[in-house]
Formats: C-alpha cells, sequence, structure tokens
C-alpha cells in the first residue's frame, strides 16, 4: 500500500513538473497600448496620434449637431427607430433631458476621447528622444488646441452644469467648473497653444486644415476659435483682437476654414449628417420655420430643399430636406470665414461700431443674393439682423440654440406641439454626476 | 510541449503492461429482464475492478468470459443497478427494478470519478436522452434545454432559426463577465462563443460607428451540437458541485455524454421526422380608416395626400397586412437521422449522420445542419481502455435582420412605421418601391438581403483509463482525457444596392471568417481503496490545460459592384480584426471517502492560473468539500415507509477569469483621409484584474418512499460571487467610457424542490411523472462605484442598475412622480415544469412537458415602436383616464413614466408533447420495430405580455436579458416522425 502511494504521488508530481511548466502571457494581441506610446515614441507613431485627435473630432458629430439643431428649431431628426429626437430634445408633453440618455452620454465621451488623445500625444511627445525641442512644440501646440475647441463643444451642451478641465488622471479627476470658468480656461489653453506655436516647427500632416496646416496656419486657426470663445465670453474687444490674428478677412471667401473632411478608406469615416434628398423613415427635415422667415432672394434657401412629399412624425411635419451636407463625403465646417465675418460684426455691434457692424453684416448679405441691410441703424436691430445672418448662414453648423441663449431668446423659438419645451441646457451624464 | 505528451503516455505504457496480464476462466451467460418480464435491451453487465463489460442483446440475454470470483454489475438506465456474485453458478436470470426516484443513477463529481445519486452530496439535475429529444424535438441543441433544468433561467434570444439562448444556472453570476455554463461534451470543453457579423455597420444599433455590437443577434456556437447523438446530460449548477472545473466552471458546469457504441448485434436506428414551423403569435396590424390614414400627419397638405392614399388603395383592394406577409410564411422542416451500435468484447463502435434542412417564418431564412459522428471503444486489454469522439458539424443559418437598430433597417423596425396602405410590393419587373413610411422596405430587405452563418467544426476526444495496479483492497487508474474543437465559421452579409436603404452606401457586403481552436486535457491518477465493505477511499489528483485561441476577421465591403458579394468588387473597403488567446493551467486533488455505504464525504482542492488574470503567475485556490448522510443506508430509519432518506450539504468555490484584453487600454485605429491614425479605446485598461470568486453552499434532503414510486429532493443553495467582474461606466471626461473592475459582491439564494413520482403502474398503463419548482433571489451585497443605468436605453424606457442592497436584476425607471424607481425584475418570482410520460400497453407513449415561468420582467419595446409608427392594433383603443387613443397616451408617457415598457413576462407554456406507438410485431424480421409519432413545440403559450414572444433578449445572453426590440418572432412548431430499428 505504501508504495502505491508513493508510486502516485511521484507519477503526479512528474505530471505537474512536465505540464505546468509553461506560464503564459499573450499580450495585447489587437492593437498598440497606451503605455508602449508614453515610453519614446517615435516621429510616426507621435503622427498616429495627431491623424487619430483629428478623426476622432469626427465621433458622434451628428449627435452634436442634431442636439444643437433639434433644440434651436433649425430642424427635426424623423427616426423611426430612435423616438427620443422628437420626445426628449424638444420636449414632448411631460419629457426631459435625462443625463443616462445617448444625446448628450454619446458626444460628451467623444469630445473627452479626443482630449484624453491630447493628452497622451503631449505626454508621448514630451518623453520623445526623437524629436526636436520646437517639433515637442508644434505638437503640444497642436494638442491643447484641439483640446480646448473639444471642451468648448461639451461646455455648449452643458452650460452652467459645465464641465470638467483637468481630465489628466483618470482615477483623480478635477472638480466640475461653472460656464464662465469653462470659457476662462479653455482661453488661456487656447493662449499657451498659441505660445507654443512661436517656436513650433510642424512635423506632421493634417488633412482638414487645408493652407493652415503650419505653425503659422495653426496659429490662425486657434486665434479663430479663440474669438468664438472671447464673444461667448462677452469680450468685444478681445474677440477683435483674436480675429485679427486669425485668417478673418472682409473680402476672404466665406468658406475658407478649417473642415471635418471624410472619406470612404480603409478605417475612415463617411460624414454621418448626409441623408439623400426625400428619403423616408430616417430623415433630418428643416424646422417649417427656416423657410418661412427667410427672405425672398436668400441663396440660403438651397440649405433646406423641397422635399417631394412632407414627412410627418409625432404631430411634427416638414416639406424640406435639411441640404446642408450634400454628399457622403461633404466636410462639416469646424470653424470657417463666414462666421469669423458674423464674429466681427457682431462685436462690433457691441462696442458700438455700429457702421463697421452694418459693414460685415452686407459682406454676408450680398454674398447671398440680398441687397444692404436697410434697417434701422440701432444696437438692438443690429443685433437682431446679426443673428438672423447667423442663423441662416451658420444653419445646422451648431450654433442656432447657443446664440439665442447667448443672447436669452430661447423663449422666442417656435414651439411645435403643446406641452412642448425648449431647453437651456443638458444635465451632465450620470457618470460625472 | 507535444513531444513532452508522447513521452509521457509511452512511460505510463511501459509500467502498465506488466500488471496488464490476467488470466479470464470462465464463461457466465444470462438474461436481464425488468417487472413483467420483458427482456432488457442494453443492459451493462460490468466485471467489478475491470475495464471488461458488455451489453445484453435484444432479447436481454449476455455471454461473457470472466475471472474466477469475480463480481458483475449490473446496470440500466432507468433501473436499479445489482451485484452479482459469480462464485455459485454460471447463467443468471437477473430481474431489475425500475428506478423512479433515480437513486441508482451514475452522476459525475469529480474530473475522473463518478457517484450514485444515493450517495452524491449535491443537487444534480440530468436529463436523459428521452427527455432531451424524444418528445418533441426542437430545432437546435441549446433550445432543447428549455424549460428541462431546475435551477435555471433559460431564454431564447429570439426566433431566429440557428439558436442563441441563454442559460443562467442559479441567478446572475456575474454581470459583465461570463454568465453562461461551461459546456464539456465527452470531456471536451466546447466553445460557445457568439460572433457578430457585423450587422451593426447597417444597423447603428450601436450608434458609435462600431462595426459589431451585442445587439447583432448572432447564435450561440453550442447549438451546433446534435441533440439526437446525446445520451445523457448533467448540469452542475454552481460552485459546490463544479469546484473541480475551477476557473471556467462559475457559471455551471454542462456534462454532455454522447451514446457509445454496445457490444453484440448491430443496432441500426434510421428515423425521419418531417415538421412544419409557424409564428407563435402575430400582432396584428391596425385597423385604418380615411380619417386615422390622414391623422397620420400633422401637415395638412400631407394628411390629405395620406387620405387620398388610402382611400385610393381601398378601392383598388389594395390593403395589405404586412405583418402576416413577412412573419406569416409556414417553414418545411425535414430531418433523418441514422444511427449505428456495435461491436465485440473489445471495439465498440457508435455512428451517426444526421440530417437537418428546415425553413423559417420569414421567408428566404432558416437553419441547415449536418452532422457526423464516430465514437468508438477500444479496450486493449483488462486494464487498457481507449475512447475516442468524433464529431464533423457543418451548420448554416439564414437568420435575418432583426431587432434594434437607430437606422430603420430592421424587418421590425421598418414594419413598425409601415400602414396597411403603403404600397411596398414589386412591380412586374421586379423592382421594389421605396416604403415611403420607413427607412426601408422591409419586403424587398427580406427578398434581396442575406445574412448567413455557416460553421464547419470538428469536436474530438480521447479517453484513455489504464489500470495501473491493482489488488483485493486497492485499484489505481490513470485517466487521461482530452481533445480539441475547431471551426471555421463565415458570416457572410450582403445588403444590395438596390435596397432602399442602402442609397448612402451603394451596397453593402460584410464577409466574415472565423476560426477557434480549443484544447483542454485532465491528466489524473486516482485510487480506490477498499480496506473492507464498510470503507471505501478513491483519491484523484491530477492537472488541466486549456487554451483558446480565436481570429476573427471582418471585411466591410460597401459601393459593391451590382450582382456581386466578395469583398473586392466594391469601391470601399474596411477590415477588422479582433484576436484573443488564452491558456488556463490547473493543479487538482480529490478524497471522496464512502463509509458503511451511508456516509459520503469529499473533500478537494484545485489551483488555477490563467494568461487572462492580471497577475498571470499567480494561482488561485478553489476548495470543495460535501457530506452526504444516507439515514436508511445507516440503519437509522428502517426500510418501510421510506425507501431512502439522506442529508446532504456541500460546499464549493469556483471562478471566472476576466475577459481577454481586460488588462489593456488600447489605441484603436481611426483614420483620416489615408493618414493612419490612433485614437485611445473607450475601454481603459485594468492591469490587476482579478477573476471573479463564487463560494456556494449547499444543502437538501432526498428521500423516497413507496418502495421508491414517490421520491423527493429538496434543496436550498446559497451562492456569494465576491468581486464580480463589471464593465463599469467610468465618468467619461476621463476619456474613458467603460473599465473593467471587481467591483462588488452578489448573493444567489434559492430554493429547488423537485419530486418523480409513478402514480400509474399496472401491466398495461404506467405514469411517470416528475414536477420542479426553483426560485432564486440575487442581491448586491457591495458595490464600490456609484449605480448608474445600464444594459438597456436608460430610465426613460426602463433599465438596469446594479446598487448596494437591491436585486441585480433589478429594472429601474422614471415613475410618472418626478423620480426613479423599482418597476421590475428580470428575475422570475419562480418556475415551474412537469414532464410526464404514459405508456399504454407498452406500446403506445404520450409524453409532455410543461413550463410555468411566474414572475419577471421584459422591458418591451416592440410594442412601443408599434405606438410611435402608428400601426399597433390596439391604437385607437380608448381605455385611459384622459380618453385619447391608448397609443397616444402611451406615448406620452415617455420621459416621464416607464411603467408603461417594463411588463411582466410570465408564461404557461406546453414546451413539447408528443405522442408514439411503438409497432414491435412486425411481417418482416428484419426490423426490430417501428415508432411513428407526431409532436408539437411550443404550441401552447399562455401570456399576457403583449409582444410576440416573453422570451426575448435583445442583447443576446450576457447579462441583460429581456430587452425586447423587434426581434425575429418566436415560432412554434408541429412533427411528424418515424423510426425504424434493425
Amino acid at each position: 500500500m505504501q508504495k502505491i502511494i508513493t508510486i502516485s504521488i511521484i507519477m503526479l508530481l512528474c505530471m505537474i513538473l512536465f505540464f505546468t511548466s509553461c506560464k503564459k502571457d499573450y499580450g495585447n494581441l489587437n492593437n498598440a497600448t497606451v503605455e508602449s506610446f508614453l515610453k519614446d515614441a517615435s516621429q510616426s507613431e507621435l503622427n498616429n496620434l495627431v491623424s487619430g485627435t483629428e478623426s476622432g473630432m469626427r465621433n458622434v458629430l451628428n449627435l452634436y449637431l442634431d442636439d444643437i439643431g433639434s433644440i434651436g428649431r433649425e430642424g427635426y431628426h424623423f427616426s423611426g427607430s430612435e423616438p427620443r429626437y422628437v420626445t426628449d430634445l424638444l420636449g414632448a408633453s411631460n419629457a426631459t433631458l435625462s443625463g443616462s440618455n445617448f444625446y448628450i452620454v454619446n458626444p460628451w465621451a467623444a469630445r473627452y476621447r479626443v482630449i484624453k488623445n491630447c493628452n497622451v500625444l503631449i505626454q508621448a511627445a514630451t518623453n520623445s528622444t526623437h524629436i526636436t525641442a520646437a517639433q515637442k512644440s508644434g505638437y503640444i501646440g497642436f494638442a491643447r488646441t484641439i483640446k480646448a475647441y473639444q471642451l468648448l463643444m461639451n461646455l455648449n451642451l452643458t452650460d452652467s452644469n459645465g464641465i470638467r478641465i483637468d481630465v489628466s488622471d483618470p482615477d483623480h479627476l478635477g472638480p466640475i467648473v461653472n460656464y464662465s470658468d469653462g470659457l476662462t480656461s479653455i482661453a488661456s489653453l487656447l493662449d499657451s497653444a498659441k505660445a507654443d506655436f512661436s517656436n513650433a516647427s510642424i512635423a506632421f500632416t493634417l488633412a482638414g486644415f487645408n493652407n493652415f496646416s503650419d505653425a503659422a496656419g495653426l496659429v490662425k486657426f486657434n486665434r479663430a476659435i479663440a474669438a468664438r470663445v472671447s464673444v461667448y465670453q462677452q469680450k468685444w474687444q478681445g474677440a477683435l483682437d483674436n480675429l485679427s490674428g486669425s485668417f478673418f478677412g472682409l473680402n476672404t471667401g466665406f468658406n475658407v476654414g478649417v473642415y471635418h473632411v471624410f472619406g470612404t478608406g480603409s478605417g475612415d469615416q463617411l460624414n454621418p449628417m448626409f441623408i439623400p434628398q426625400n428619403q423616408t423613415g430616417e430623415v433630418r427635415l428643416a424646422h417649417p420655420s427656416y423657410a418661412a422667415d427667410i427672405e425672398a432672394g436668400d441663396d440660403r434657401i438651397n440649405k433646406a430643399t423641397l422635399r417631394n412629399a412632407a414627412a410627418s412624425l409625432s404631430g411634427l411635419s416638414s416639406n424640406r430636406d435639411v441640404w446642408v451636407y450634400t454628399s457622403a463625403t461633404a466636410p462639416i465646417p469646424v470653424i470657417r470665414n463666414e462666421e469669423l465675418i458674423l464674429i466681427y460684426a457682431e462685436a462690433n455691434i457691441q462696442l458700438n461700431n455700429l457702421n463697421e457692424g452694418v459693414k460685415a453684416i452686407n459682406v454676408i448679405r450680398n454674398g447671398h443674393g440680398l441687397a444692404d441691410y436697410s434697417g434701422a441703424v440701432t444696437q438692438s436691430a443690429l443685433i437682431t439682423e446679426m443673428l438672423k445672418q447667423r442663423r441662416y448662414s451658420l444653419f445646422f453648423e451648431g450654433h442656432r440654440w447657443i446664440d439665442m441663449r447667448r443672447y436669452n431668446l430661447l423663449n422666442t423659438l417656435p414651439l411645435d406641439r403643446p406641452g412642448d419645451d425648449v431647453w437651456t441646457e443638458f444635465p451632465l451624464p450620470v457618470t460625472e454626476q | 510541449m507535444r513531444q513532452r505528451l508522447i513521452f509521457v503516455t509511452g512511460w505510463l505504457f511501459i509500467i502498465i503492461i506488466p500488471v496488464s496480464l490476467l488470466a479470464q476462466n470462465k464463461t457466465v451467460t444470462g438474461q436481464v429482464t425488468e417487472r413483467n418480464n420483458l427482456p432488457v435491451v442494453g443492459a451493462t453487465i460490468a466485471v467489478k475492478n475491470s475495464t471488461r463489460a458488455i451489453v445484453s442483446d435484444a432479447n436481454g440475454k449476455f455471454k461473457l468470459s470472466i475471472p474466477d470470483n469475480a463480481v458483475l454489475i449490473i446496470s440500466a438506465a432507468g433501473y436499479k443497478t445489482q451485484t452479482i456474485n459469480t462464485e455459485a453458478t454460471t447463467d443468471f436470470q437477473v430481474k431489475l427494478q425500475e428506478d423512479v426516484s433515480k437513486l441508482d443513477e451514475v452522476v459525475v463529481t469529480g474530473l475522473s470519478t463518478s457517484i450514485k445519486r444515493r450517495n452524491l452530496a449535491n443537487a444534480v439535475a440530468t436529463i436523459s436522452a428521452k427527455e432531451l429529444d424524444a418528445t418533441s424535438p426542437a430545432q437546435t441543441f441549446d433550445a432543447a434545454l428549455e424549460g428541462k433544468i431546475p435551477g435555471a433561467y433559460i431564454n431564447a434570444n429570439s426566433g431566429a432559426p440557428g439558436g442563441g439562448i441563454s442559460v443562467k444556472l442559479r441567478g446572475v453570476t456575474s454581470v459583465y463577465g461570463n454568465t453562461q455554463p461551461l459546456y464539456v461534451v465527452d470531456g471536451v470543453f466546447v466553445d460557445n462563443t457568439s460572433t457578430s457579423a457585423g450587422l451593426n455597420v447597417v444597423t447603428s444599433a450601436l450608434a458609435n460607428g462600431a462595426t459589431t455590437s451585442n445587439q447583432d443577434n448572432p447564435s450561440s456556437r453550442i447549438a451546433d451540437l446534435r441533440a439526437e447523438d446525446i445520451e445523457n446530460i448533467e448540469i452542475l449548477k454552481g460552485a459546490s458541485a463544479a469546484a473541480v472545473y475551477g476557473s471556467k466552471a462559475a457559471g455551471g458546469v454542462v456534462i454532455i455524454t454522447t451514446k457509445r457504441g454496445k457490444a453484440g448485434k448491430t443496432n441500426i436506428t434510421f428515423s425521419q421526422d418531417i415538421g412544419f414551423i409557424k409564428a407563435s403569435k402575430l400582432l396584428g396590424v391596425r385597423a385604418l380608416t380615411a380619417d386615422r390614414a390622414a391623422s397620420l400627419s400633422r401637415d395638412s397638405a400631407t394628411s390629405a395626400a395620406l387620405r387620398q392614399q388610402f382611400t385610393d388603395a381601398q378601392s383598388k383592394g389594395q390593403i395589405y397586412d404586412y405583418e402576416k406577409e413577412l412573419y406569416g410564411n409556414t417553414g418545411f422542416a425535414r430531418n433523418t437521422f441514422l444511427g449505428v451500435s456495435g461491436g465485440s468484447d473489445n471495439t465498440t463502435v457508435y455512428f451517426s449522420v444526421a440530417l437537418k434542412a428546415e425553413g423559417g417564418i420569414v421567408k428566404r431564412t432558416g437553419y441547415n445542419n449536418t452532422s457526423i459522428r464516430l465514437n468508438v471503444d477500444h479496450r486493449v486489454n483488462d486494464n487498457i481502455k481507449i475512447g475516442i469522439s468524433t464529431n464533423y458539424i457543418n451548420s448554416s443559418a439564414d437568420r435575418g435582420l432583426f431587432g434594434n437598430d437607430n437606422a430603420g433597417v430592421t424587418t421590425g423596425i421598418a414594419l413598425s412605421s409601415t400602414p396597411s396602405f403603403a404600397q411596398l410590393h414589386p412591380d412586374a419587373n421586379g423592382n421594389y418601391p421605396n416604403d415611403p413610411f420607413a427607412a426601408s422596405n422591409p419586403l424587398q430587405t427580406v427578398a434581396l438581403m442575406r445574412n448567413n452563418e455557416s460553421v464547419n467544426r470538428f469536436i474530438t476526444g480521447a479517453n484513455l483509463e489504464v489500470i495501473l495496479q491493482k489488488n483485493s483492497t486497492s485499484t489505481t487508474k490513470f485517466i487521461g482525457r482530452g481533445g480539441f474543437d475547431f471551426y471555421n465559421l463565415q458570416t457572410s452579409v450582403l445588403f444590395p444596392g438596390t435596397l432602399q436603404f442602402q442609397a448612402v452606401n451603394k451596397g453593402t457586403s460584410i464577409q466574415g471568417f472565423t476560426k477557434n481552436l480549443s484544447t483542454n486535457y485532465i491528466l489524473s491518477l486516482v485510487n480506490t481503496f477498499t480496506p473492507s465493505d464498510k470503507l471505501s477511499l478513491i483519491t484523484s489528483g491530477g492537472i488541466t490545460q486549456e487554451t483558446g485561441d480565436y481570429n476573427n476577421l471582418l471585411n466591410i465591403a460597401t459601393q459593391i459592384i451590382a450582382g456581386q458579394s466578395n469583398v473586392d468588387q466594391a469601391g470601399a473597403l474596411n477590415a477588422t480584426q479582433l484576436r484573443t488567446k488564452f491558456l488556463n493551467g490547473g493543479i487538482f486533488i480529490q478524497e471522496e471517502a464512502n463509509l458503511i455505504d451511508a456516509i459520503t464525504l469529499t473533500a478537494g482542492v484545485r489551483f488555477d492560473r490563467s494568461s487572462n488574470n492580471g497577475d498571470v503567475g499567480k494561482y488561485y485556490t478553489y476548495p470543495k468539500a460535501g457530506i452526504s448522510w444516507n439515514l436508511t443506508n445507516m440503519g437509522i430509519l428502517k426500510g418501510g415507509f421510506f425507501e431512502n432518506i439522506k442529508l446532504r450539504a456541500a460546499y464549493g468555490q469556483a471562478n471566472n477569469v476576466p475577459a481577454y484584453g481586460s488588462k489593456f487600454t488600447s489605441m484603436v485605429v481611426s483614420n483620416i483621409t489615408g493618414f493612419p491614425g490612433l485614437i485611445v479605446n473607450t475601454q481603459e485598461g485594468h492591469a490587476n484584474i482579478k477573476p471573479e470568486r463564487q463560494t456556494e453552499f449547499e444543502t437538501g434532503l432526498d428521500f423516497s418512499i413507496l418502495k421508491g414510486r414517490l421520491g423527493f429532493e429538496l434543496t436550498y443553495y446559497n451562492k456569494n460571487i465576491d468581486d464580480f467582474l463589471m464593465l463599469t461606466n467610468s465618468p467619461a471626461s476621463s476619456g474613458y467610457s467603460t473599465k473593467w473592475l471587481n467591483a462588488g459582491n452578489l448573493r444567489n439564494r434559492g430554493v429547488e424542490l423537485g419530486m418523480n413520482a409513478r402514480p400509474i403502474q399496472s401491466k398495461n398503463i404506467t405514469w411517470n411523472t416528475s414536477v420542479n419548482f426553483w426560485t432564486n433571489r440575487s442581491l448586491v451585497t457591495k458595490f464600490i462605484i456609484p449605480p448608474v443605468p445600464q444594459g438597456s436605453f436608460g430610465f426613460v424606457l426602463g433599465s438596469f442598475q446594479i446598487q448596494q442592497g437591491k436585486s441585480a436584476t433589478q429594472i429601474l425607471g422614471l415613475d410618472g412622480t418626478g423620480g426613479v424607481s423599482k418597476l421590475g425584475d428580470a428575475e422570475p418570482k419562480f418556475q415551474m415544469n412537469t414532464y410526464n410520460e404514459i405508456t399504454f400497453f407498452n406500446k403506445l407513449s404520450l409524453r409532455f412537458l410543461l413550463h410555468w415561468k411566474y414572475g419577471g420582467q421584459n422591458v418591451n419595446l416592440t410594442s412601443l415602436e408599434n405606438d410611435f409608427g402608428g400601426t399597433s392594433p390596439d391604437y385607437d383603443k380608448v381605455t385611459n383616464k384622459l380618453g385619447v387613443p391608448d397609443a397616444v397616451y402611451r406615448l406620452m408617457q415617455i420621459g416621464s413614466d416607464a411603467h408603461e415598457f417594463v411588463q411582466s413576462s410570465s408564461y404557461l407554456r406546453l414546451r413539447e408533447i408528443g405522442l408514439y406507438y411503438t409497432f414491435t410485431k412486425l411481417p418482416v424480421s428484419y426490423i426490430k420495430s417501428i415508432q411513428v409519432g407526431v409532436s408539437f413545440n411550443n404550441y401552447v403559450t399562455i401570456t399576457k405580455y403583449h409582444s410576440y414572444d416573453p422570451e426575448v433578449s435583445n442583447f443576446g445572453t450576457g447579462f441583460s436579458s429581456g430587452i425586447d426590440v423587434d426581434p425575429y418572432p418566436a415560432s412554434k412548431r408541429a412533427n411528424f416522425h418515424v423510426s425504424f430499428d434493425f
């Protein structure tokens, strides 16, 4: 008996020795990891992060534009499968906005994901030994500019509910800051990025930045965003100063600017805002007031083309498609000169340089087939006119709701059904509350 | 590695051969019969302490050469085992007694040991071949389990052909870790991965641009198995029974034993089934009038146009019931099976071929399965036995396009907004018009699309048993088991450019190629030491290893050339690849002691490590222990009223390893105009992720009375899951949306009551019945992060939320008073089933299975979609307090009250019923018997649930079942059977 037990134990031990000696760690078979970038990234790895950042800025952009477009009553998104576009966003009957729903959770997360990528880029560039100091500044300036822009987009949604600025350590996130502190942080981030660019050399290529891909061009883009932030801050002189550093020009083409671009290449994206005309089921329609309020002869009516048949859903109806993005690879503007001209008008009107304001407004009006402004040259009349031009010039580019909020005019937006509401802001996503 | 295996095997043989030469010097004969003196066919006559065994022939007779003074053990499924001493005589008449309370059923308790139910410390559920497949065969193996496992919550994801079923044993065992049991077929760990075909590309169900999502409704790979080949299934429901399976056992273990060849005259079975498949239930469509049609739009011009369209359609007789057109197809099903069993004393063979082809309730959907199995057992000598099981499977499922979407393209979503006066039929040239009421024309989609999963799969297992040593008191065996499961899965999805919703992409072809190899082995030594009649000790120990290697390549081509589906025939091509790989290793030892055949003590421990853990080198320890105390065998209670009483208790731990890749924070590809880009993944890695650990204690009382004609099994269990794995929602401002965490602890407690009885036992009528009752309650005992809604579509519509002190499966939603309250729970209050078999004159057999699920809620968004699209059959009823149409009232609740969407999914279902008649007196002698029968599946369901079927899961087999978003409707089937035994 003793012998049997001994033999058994010996055999068992042999088996254990023979078969269990290998310990395996397969690593990540599918992707690079963040850690690998932080060690000592090469220039091509840093450029991957730059392109990933530019690419990621496009994620969930359609929801951002639908959020602002729907609440700002620019239009409706009818979806056979998603009622919340016309219930929650429009405040149908008792519906309210919820912090657990896709319309805030998804765009909010997409923007902070890009911010995370920018933070990885900053850290990777800082730790890299393969690039020059000037190139390092270029990467960091780009990352900071984009971070500021992405923060601004989230602040546009949550408004007085605020945003989180310090998000570098996922386990120890900074506090939620209020609207004005948020804007201050964004402005100073843009300023530090501008300083970065002053001695920078650009070692990366960008897709949608056209002529603004070098250090000088990136500064112009940076200042254009800063000008937008200034008007949100009601710093009118600051806005004019920033415009002068940007690509603003009263005689420059309206469409000069920086864009999100799309393509059919592998791993690329199509324009998520593109829906062909006269579709049914899944459609994006101009609010009936868009055509009702437009001046005769305004070529911007072409942004809302007539349908073969009106589309209706849940007591809403429209006979015009939103036709701003006319193909699956059409670009979506980040910021373009037409907005800068309108910022120029706004800042001047606010500073009581009314003639300069009228001049800028006429550039816009003439550019769209309208005669010069003929209304009263008073600050309040010009503000109304400026907001109207913004409404039509920047249709479905993510501005109307914010503009009406800035001027406390949300109560003037049309309500289509009894019980509808116009929201002033989105709640923070539940994970942030 | 492989060299080592060969080396060790050879080395073992050298040690073994000397002990294996033992003389046989006596031949015994006999006959095995049952209570009415009818022969028992296929009873096993085994020589104790030997690999020598034979089965009785068609007349119940056997002949076997044995050593002197050998002891014979005669057993047969459903009968009590008898032991016979062979000293006195050489011809035996063995009369077996029926084992109604299943006390003599042999149940696997270790990786290489088994025990009789009368001494078992756990409540192990078993399903016999008859219960599994002989009442009314289901389409797939997983569907055949439904309603048959006490303690399980089994739920079909949808009615789509090819299966897809969630099995949760004793409550949810994990939140986002694996909740499904491990399937072991003849010792081979079988893969049950669900692989998405990339439907999210067109449905955008997960609206972040991902190519795949858990809403793509793939089938479960376990559905490939054929129920016809299965002899027996054992279900280890929790860690107390399954601890020896270590790191894969947290969801329980389903041990499947396939049929083996039997020595003696070759037995051939040929059977042919034909059947018809129809929708279980259609919801109906809204009866429209000109006024109602006009009210579909608020715009006066459109409203007038709609009115005109309706009256035009009505006058032309073009009002259609599109629900019926889409879901009203009758699928024809045929199933052919050929089984051959036979062999000599030394070698036995089981061979089967099974062919199945079934249509669906939606045109151009269906399921095909071809399976070939060869099981060979060979006895090298009295001490060495080898068994090989091989199975080749080719299956193909056309599953259609169903479920949630955000693009208006799935059949149900398109249907939900299409009124009866829409004109969707093709013109004379076969061109379909666009559906003006939806983003897709569902008739066109069904007619032109393809969503096929096809699988080629090999499952091969080997089993080597070697008696290394034996004497009168001790036997030592080496048992080696292992095998591999390899499959190639091709998913082929095609949406031609002519489809209404392909206006942008101009045709989409998604071709997926998946290869998976799983291997495992268990090498063990088992010593049985029996110093006296009063004591036996079984000591076992060994090592185990499991590996998995999964590789999925998904190509998404758009702008495809008309009529082509190859991915290169396209204007744009995107590809994604996903690989996972793991290696788990374990060491186990177990001791079982049996005292005076009345007290059984079991103790064991297993050490496991896994390449998926944060610390790959660390061994985690999983102990188990059990005791069963048989009061009648002990002599405390004399036989009489009680035939048998047993008290039992068992304890064990098991775990669930983290999902592959939960350790890493990946950078994922995001390109822009040809520039390769990388962006941080939305999932943050957790370098120190640990397995979740389950600790289960169960105790019970089993007793049988009336000479075993009535048996009861009562069980209580308490199962704690510590450090449960959860993909938690991070504050998104961190840049990450999710992170795997060991997020807390949860507990499941439950009761299982079972009864087996034979209420009628006369010469001409026998009625066997079993009734089971089971219930489970879960509680989250610790949760380290703030609770957030998850697993559904938010509080507006009803959502799950893990929360300390609450049920793990609670459903919360807006409660109509401005707050969020609990509106339901996915967990049923209790379930019951009863399986019955009534036999008349040993010829006519009526069998049925009734299943009652009481309580539990679903989130029903199918009805909401119909309301929203203006097509609900009860749209215009007015039963609400506001006096508006009910559908309008229900829609008004959105955003303030989710009660409307969280609905009870209780049901009472006649799952299976079959009537069979066996002819034994036949004019030709070469046919032994012919059986004919008729059967029905899921023909009667009593439920108040307001959608196609209370069994539904838009999110597949994970944690959040019961979310109902326009699934492939459930079906019922009628079958006719004929089967010949040669």
